[in-house]
């Protein structure tokens, strides 16, 4: 294990504390549980004694039903132990789930486009299941099993000090034969753990693109995939059960000669006359019960094992470090906000830039229409406004100060965005509109709908905002597009950016939306990417790119009326063809 | 389909293993019966004055050689219970998976991808160990039956003591049946909305940072996370007090046992080494009743398991899901076969009578009709929500047509789905799903490179000048979703994707919207200048509505009117608000 044995506990202090009551009662229950479990064999020993002595059945009776209650008793134990102990785990790996997705949420997009969403289910949530007995269990059971082993040495002492000499030294056998053996299968764990994140990472982009794959005639194709990770997951799981069961037949022959020993010891002290026969008996019992903390640890040691992988790949997530953080803060004045570009250079692999040496200034209020063939920069430099990515060279600021000096919250909060995918949750309309904000009044959101001139389309949908959203269903694209419109007219920022925000809309409803856009951006800097020229006629500003620089930038009107202008060139282009 | 047909299913799938693991648990479970009368004889021998020491040696002797025997066979099992537990999980996952790709692909799966990954994975697993389970109990019953007799023939009021808890658990199960499906429907369900959300929150990650919705958002998990919890100890305690139940059942017939070895021993009907033997013995034949009642209880939770994953196949019959396959888990599958385009397969009429489609929330289309020639080039228009995506998706079998007859070259197509595929019909959607792969292998989609002609298409789809960009060009890993790329370069990617299968047949859906100007220009020339292909079109764009041979103007799911743009601009009032709107170009 890679992982440094503090780091353990780090994890557990830090997710165990708030839950103590429920630790102490675990453990409570784990000790009265050891103590019912050695009662058992004196019990039995006083049974079968009195029987050969021939004492009153009531007395016998007696004891059998002494027999019955402990078994009871223990059965109430586990029960108990069962709620505390699964309310303690759910407990702390919800805690757990939840510090996680707030770290993967924070993570830069980077990460994220390395990342599948499926995979990311995989670590913050299979992965943390596995870790739920490590938490509510794994600690407490070790040390109850370490407890039962030395009750049970004791009694063995008690009977006769070689026999507990005898049976200690082979406990520390077995435990040495289960030292050496246990890190055989957390290899082959972890390996294993990895395929099923892929198996996860692959199965949810498939679902989510069945419409891709089908008319691609495709299906045969994935399915060889699918094959191929199922049996790498048989082999890997396959090699981990195998080399985990190194320690188990380890433990199961010392104990096996433990038993023999036993009762070759027990026999010869019979045939002496030093013990009785129910003490043989008695022996044999316990010889029994020592399996039990030994077999215990043993899985004990191996759960570590396999919950190991998990626990590694937690921590990797956890320590993942953010490569954007919060700058040391600022406040942004109200209203609309400059932006200036100054010499900014950035690639989303630093050898490959995408933006050259940009510098640009737009004014509070102002529109700028950012025009540009696909891939030429467009949508980065909206990116990095958001600080979703740093440049590598150059600075960028807002409203005056350098977005790094910003905490990213109150960046964030500056800015709305309307971008040409929009992602829609399986939840209300509502919940879509708020990102499952419950304090925002409908009033609001209603006032939103309708300065867009959108009262009529939600009317139209069945339940109004309850309408639920179903998962690749419900609304069509270009509907999507307007549900975005209203998120942002919700935030109410300084800048706006419009990134293709209409370019699913059909021209008739995009003329509908116009008035609505209109009210948008008044007195609110704005940033519109279109692939159309139409889209921009309401810019004050143009800015051509080209190969991540700047071909040309201007005022509109201008460059409008400039014939040996790019913009003026594309303006004949687009009007030949709604011409032509 | 009951639990027990399920168990039957899978072992028919299984025989070999099956066979394998009976032998396996038979040893593990039949050696404690002979070690038990080994100890009798043990103790028995001890105890008589007048016994042969030396045998108790050979005794012991013999006891150990009988448990290494079990320990050697047991690790073999181990091999044994993997296989068995991953061919079974292969086989329901293979046949979940292929049937979901087979699924009308537009058609929502009942539940988001998240949630459906945790029905495959996770529910697959809870079927995992059934095999396993149900062969141990059923060898471990017959050597606590085994046992029974043994100790019958010593004392038969045993048999009262052994059977009556039996009952007792057997009925109590079936008690409490309803209330185990209950609480495991509810943990499972518990357990997909948390998968389900976090998909849907790391499929919009943006979208989430750039409204900083972070907090709300994690606050939304959590109440998830909490909803699961209560399901998830409510079921494990259903589960416990189910054990514990059983478990003093167990004690009672335990004490029996006890109480009627005391009478024997005080009358000397039994000796120190029969209660040896019922000592042994005891646990194995009071476990029966556990043992059982376990596995009803557990084939109570599969059938909810079961149920939860079949929904994911809609449409098909239960047993499906169990349906044997080929899972290649210990060896490769056999190399692709790719489809060759026949004269058959050449197009020369396409057409379509009264196409229909409702959502179940409402919305769709009704009485379409469609005729494409060979060589023809038809666009399908309209506002936004007018059903313009659906009536493709219906035509090409991506949801399922509640009415109207499709016919290629006058033939009748039954199965759209599986009909409308390359090297017939090559579709692109609106929005593309690329999957984290490199551009190639995007593009391809397993097809030979050897045989398809891949830089035209990627030159058709106007991608040439991203690939030269790219560092790796077509080896570039475009990440999950292709989010790597920009909306354009998906677009066109996709769109190499279809026009790499080189079918007969090309639709594709608002292919320009995220196209600049004069890429826009070169593609819809390129796409002109195909004389063979035969393409279906939905947009909004000029250039492509004035030089389409017929448009189909949609308006509610209806079409409002058709003809070639003259026409429509001429007759209907839709088409001049939506062209006019367009005016300011």
């Amino acid at each position: 294990m890679d992982l440094p044995l503090g780091q353990y506990w780090r994890l557990l202090r830090t997710y165990l504390r708030p839950q103590w009551p429920l630790v102490l009662v675990v453990a409570l229950l784990l000790l009265s549980g050891i103590g019912v479990r050695l009662a058992g064999p004196p019990i039995l020993r006083a049974f079968l004694d009195r029987a050969r002595q021939a004492e009153p059945l009531s007395q016998l009776t007696e004891l059998a039903f002494l027999f019955m209650g402990l078994a009871v008793l223990q059965q109430i134990v586990a029960l108990l132990q069962t709620w505390s102990s699964a309310n303690l785990g759910w407990a702390a790996t919800n805690a757990l789930r939840r510090d996680l997705a707030l770290h993967a949420l924070s993570l830069d997009m980077s990460y994220h486009h390395a990342h599948t969403p499926g995979e990311l289910i995989e670590r913050i949530d299979q992965d943390v299941t596995e870790m739920a007995t490590f938490f509510s269990q794994l600690v407490v059971s070790v040390i109850g099993s370490l407890l039962l082993l030395v009750g049970v040495l004791i009694a063995f002492y008690l009977v006769s000090w070689l026999l507990g000499l005898a049976f200690t030294v082979l406990s520390l056998t077995g435990m040495a034969a289960l030292y050496r053996t246990r890190a055989l299968a957390a290899p082959h764990w972890a390996a294993g753990r990895r395929t099923s994140a892929e198996l996860t990472g692959f199965v949810e982009e498939r679902f989510a693109g069945t419409e891709d794959i089908r008319s691609s005639g495709a299906v045969a194709y994935k399915m060889h995939l699918l094959y191929d990770i199922m049996r790498r997951m048989l082999e890997r799981y396959g090699a981990a059960r195998v080399n985990g069961n190194w320690s188990f037949f380890a433990m199961h022959m010392t104990l096996m000669v433990g038993t023999a020993m036993g009762l070759g010891i027990a026999a010869i002290f019979y045939l002496q006359g030093r013990v009785t026969i129910g003490t043989v008996y008695l022996i044999s019992a316990y010889t029994g019960t020592l399996a039990w903390p030994l077999y215990d640890l043993t899985h004990q040691v191996q759960e570590f094992q396999r919950v190991g992988g998990s626990i590694q790949r937690v921590y990797d997530l956890y320590s993942t470090p953010r490569l954007i953080n919060d700058g040391p803060g600022c406040t942004f004045q109200a209203g609309p906000l400059a932006i200036e570009f100054e010499d900014v250079t950035f690639g989303y692999v630093p050898t490959e830039p995408v933006l050259k040496h940009i510098s640009f200034r737009l004014e509070p209020g102002e529109v700028l229409g950012l025009l540009g063939r696909t891939g030429s920069g467009k949508t980065t430099i909206t990116r990095l406004l958001f600080r979703l990515y740093d440049p590598q060279a150059g600075s960028i600021r807002l409203g005056g100060e350098d977005i790094r000096i910003a905490r990213l919250a109150d960046l964030h909060a500056q800015i709305g965005m309307v971008t040409q995918d929009v992602q829609l949750f399986a939840a209300s309309v509502r919940d879509n509109l708020s990102f499952f904000d419950p304090t925002l009044p409908d009033e609001r959101i209603m006032h939103a709908i309708t300065e867009l001139g959108l009262h009529e389309w939600v009317s139209r949908l069945p339940a109004g905002l309850d309408t639920e959203l179903t998962a690749g269903g419900g609304i069509s694209a270009g509907e999507a597009q307007l549900l975005a419109f209203v998120r942002v007219f919700l935030k109410n920022p300084g800048l706006i950016i419009l990134d293709e925000a209409s370019s699913r809309l059909d021209p008739g409803t995009e003329r509908l939306i116009e008035r609505g856009i209109a009210q948008l951006l008044k007195g609110r800097t704005a940033i519109i990417i279109a692939h159309r020229l139409s889209t921009v006629t309401r810019a004050d500003k143009i800015m051509i790119l080209e190969e991540g620089t700047i071909r040309e930038q201007g005022d509109r009107r201008v460059l409008m009326r400039d014939a040996n202008s790019r913009f003026h060139q594309l303006l004949r282009a687009g009007l030949e063809e709604a011409l032509g | 389909m009951s639990s027990l047909r399920i168990v039957w299913s899978l072992m028919c799938f299984l025989p070999r293993l099956v066979v394998l693991a009976t032998l396996v648990f038979a040893v593990t479970n039949f050696a404690p019966l002979v070690v038990g009368l080994l100890m009798r004889a043990f103790f028995d021998r001890l105890s008589n004055p007048l016994g042969a020491t030396p045998t108790i040696w050979w005794i012991l002797v013999l006891v150990l050689a009988i448990q290494t025997g079990q320990q050697v066979v047991f690790a073999f099992g181990n091999r044994v219970s993997v296989s068995l537990e991953f061919s079974v999980a292969a086989l329901l996952r293979r046949n979940m998976f292929e049937r979901v790709l087979q699924f009308p692909g537009a058609k929502a799966l009942p539940a988001s991808p998240g949630e459906a990954v945790s029905r495959f994975r996770s529910d697959s697993s809870e079927l995992m160990l059934t095999l396993s389970r149900t062969i141990n109990a059923a060898v471990a019953s017959a050597a606590a039956l085994i046992a029974i007799g043994i100790l019958i023939s010593i004392d038969p009021f045993v048999t009262v003591v052994v059977f009556v808890p039996t009952s007792v658990v057997a009925l109590l199960t079936r008690l409490v049946g309803g209330r185990i499906r209950t609480y495991r429907r509810a943990r499972q369900g518990a357990t997909g909305s948390v998968s389900g959300f976090l998909g849907e929150v790391f499929g919009a990650v943006q979208a989430v940072k750039v409204a900083k919705a972070e907090h709300a958002i994690l606050q939304r998990f959590h109440q998830i996370n909490e909803q699961r919890r209560v399901n998830a100890v409510r079921d494990s305690l259903l589960n416990q007090l189910l054990y514990a139940l059983y478990g003093g059942t167990v004690a009672l017939g335990t004490g029996g046992i006890l109480l009627l070895m005391a009478a024997g021993m005080r009358s000397g009907r039994f000796s120190i080494g029969d209660f040896a033997l019922f000592a042994e013995y005891l646990s194995l034949v009071t476990g029966l009743p556990f043992q059982i009642g376990a596995l009803l209880a557990h084939y109570h939770q599969i059938s909810v398991s079961y149920a939860r994953m079949l929904e994911l196949m809609p449409g098909s019959a239960p047993q499906d899901l169990v349906k044997a396959a080929p899972v290649y888990v210990t060896s490769a599958p056999p190399p692709l076969v790719h489809p060759v385009k026949t004269p058959a397969d050449r197009l020369r009429l396409l057409e379509a009578h009264s196409l229909s489609f409702r959502y179940p929330g409402g919305g769709g289309v009704a009485g379409v009709h469609l005729r494409l020639p060979r060589g023809s080039f038809t666009v399908v228009t309209g506002r936004i929500g007018s059903g313009k995506t659906t009536l493709l998706r219906v035509l090409l079998g991506l949801l399922p047509r509640d009415q109207g007859e499709i016919f290629w070259n006058s033939e009748r197509v039954v199965d759209p789905a599986s009909f409308f595929v390359p090297p017939r019909a090559a579709y692109t959607p609106q929005v593309p799903h690329l999957f984290s792969q490199t551009m190639q292998e995007n593009i391809l989609l397993g097809l030979p490179e050897d045989q398809v002609d891949l830089a035209a298409a990627v030159r058709l789809a106007v991608l040439e000048p991203d690939v030269t960009v790219l560092e790796q060009g077509l080896d570039t890993m475009v990440g999950p979703r292709g989010v790597k790329l920009s909306g354009g370069q998906v677009q066109r990617t996709a769109t190499a994707r279809m026009f790499v299968r080189d079918a007969e047949l090309l639709v594709f859906d608002d292919l320009s919207s995220a196209l600049d100007v004069e890429t826009e220009k070169r593609l819809w020339d390129d796409l002109f200048a195909l004389q063979e292909a035969t393409c279906l079109v939905v947009t909004h764009r000029r250039p492509a509505l004035r030089r389409a041979d017929h448009i189909i103007l949609l308006r509610d799911g209806h079409v409002e009117a058709e003809g070639t743009l003259n026409e429509l601009l001429r007759d209907s009032q839709e088409m001049r608000w939506l062209w006019h709107a367009d005016d300011t170009h």
